[in-house]
């Protein structure tokens, strides 16, 4: 009756904490104090216990049978593991927060895509002293006169001046 | 932002009315030829895209304003004082031949001609400078706002890439809580064994204690019964006898050590 040997991820706190946005640096913290507590825990119990000295106690104790029959339901005795009930839970957490960061890295990329069409055209817009009116309207198509709706210059009302 | 886009549209167009006012002075119809001699307007339905920029500077005069390439035109014939000569002579044959008559009028044109001639010299410049200058700030807050555009569309793409980079940490968070269940686990599983063991260890420990209690008990009991019995069996014949012998042996000893003395 030993302890096992489980499998641990080594967790890179370092890196972790450096992918953290400033909101949640709180809820960061809360959990790397939960997890030292529970490691140093861990660490602070031997890994197997303490054996039992069966020969010394059978010279001890007078009582015939006594200390084999311990013995015998002792090394018969298999502790059941404790039963995992979180980490399906945390699977399912897992895959969600999955899709959901997809859908938000692809909504950046758009995000990116549309910036970086806006910033080409200001890259690529002629110099102002070189433009036409119609060359502004062109790139920027708020500054285009609307002569239907304004017949009479200067062609848009007057507190916009 | 919608105002401040208005408000910088509206400098635009107001710049390149000024742009086009300022371009339109200098220019006479035969100065502007030199660059677009080539180019006639609005012949060919063609867009000559990208418009070529207007000229800096009309074309070049001299007094004024007389163009620059009539005397260049006249030069190889009649050296530098050809079209001085030229004008003499046509001032002199059209006064002399009366085809202009010297009138009121003509006073009036030189008084008033003089004066504008003064005007012009003295704040020409001056006010040429302010109307550049008006341009120019037009044209440096249009520049303005196209450089910040610029600067904060770059800023949010980098800092769409940065959010990007935090969100490919989420597992990280994961392989955290996971690791945590593994270790409460263990803990417990670990706790359980020995508790186990301890317990074990107990009984057997209460075993022995109690096999070394009940020892001690009956040594104890044991020896007081041996006491108690040798001393209600010395009768009282034999401590008389005893307390005699003892009486005749300090009496000998307290002789040989007087003895000795």
């Amino acid at each position: 009756m030993a302890g096992r040997r489980i499998a641990l991820k080594a967790i890179d706190w370092v890196a972790f904490a450096e992918r953290v946005p400033p909101n949640q640096r709180s809820m960061f913290n809360a959990l790397k104090t939960r997890s030292d507590a529970i490691a140093a825990k861990l660490a602070s119990l031997p890994e197997s216990p303490t054996t039992i000295d069966w020969s010394h106690y059978r010279a001890a104790v007078a009582r015939a049978g006594m200390v084999d029959e311990f013995e015998k339901k002792f090394k018969a005795l298999q502790i059941p593991q404790p039963v995992d009930t979180q980490t399906s839970a945390i699977t399912a957490q897992e895959a969600e927060s999955n899709k959901s960061a997809s859908a938000y890295i692809e909504g950046s990329t758009a995000r990116i895509a549309q910036y970086e069409q806006q910033l080409d055209k200001f890259k690529n817009m002629i110099p102002f002293d070189q433009m036409t009116v119609d060359d502004l309207n062109d790139t920027f198509p708020e500054t285009k006169l609307d002569k239907v709706k304004h017949p009479y210059w200067p062609h848009k009302p007057i507190a916009e001046l | 932002m919608i105002e401040k886009q208005t408000r910088f549209n509206q400098s635009v167009y107001d710049c390149l009315f000024l742009v086009a006012a300022n371009a339109l002075k200098g220019s006479s119809p035969l100065g502007a030829g030199l660059v677009q001699a080539s180019r006639s307007l609005h012949t060919t339905s063609q867009s000559l895209a990208p418009v070529p920029s207007l000229p800096e500077k009309g074309g070049k005069v001299r007094h004024g304003i007389f163009p620059e390439e009539i005397f260049q035109l006249l030069y190889p014939k009649t050296g530098v004082t050809g079209p001085y000569m030229l004008g003499t002579g046509l001032l002199l044959y059209m006064l002399s031949k009366e085809i202009y008559v010297i009138n009121h009028e003509t006073i009036a044109a030189l008084s008033i001609g003089t004066v504008i001639v003064y005007g012009v010299k003295k704040f020409g410049p001056d006010v040429a400078a302010f109307a550049d200058k008006l341009n120019q700030d037009k044209v440096a807050k249009a520049q303005e706002v196209k450089d910040l555009a610029m600067t904060s569309l770059s800023q949010a793409i980098e800092e769409e890439k940065k959010e990007q980079w935090r969100a490919e940490g989420r597992s990280l968070l994961f392989d955290a809580k996971k690791n945590n269940v593994a270790m409460l686990l263990e803990t417990n599983y670990r706790e359980r064994l020995h508790m186990v063991t301890h317990e074990v260890k107990r009984r057997l420990d209460y075993q022995v204690a109690l096999q070394d209690l009940n020892r001690r008990m009956e040594q104890e009991h044991m020896v007081n019964w041996v006491e108690k019995s040798v001393v209600g069996s010395i009768t009282p014949q034999q401590e008389k006898e005893s307390i005699a012998k003892c009486i005749s042996d300090l009496k000998a000893l307290a002789k040989s050590t007087q003895a000795m003395a």
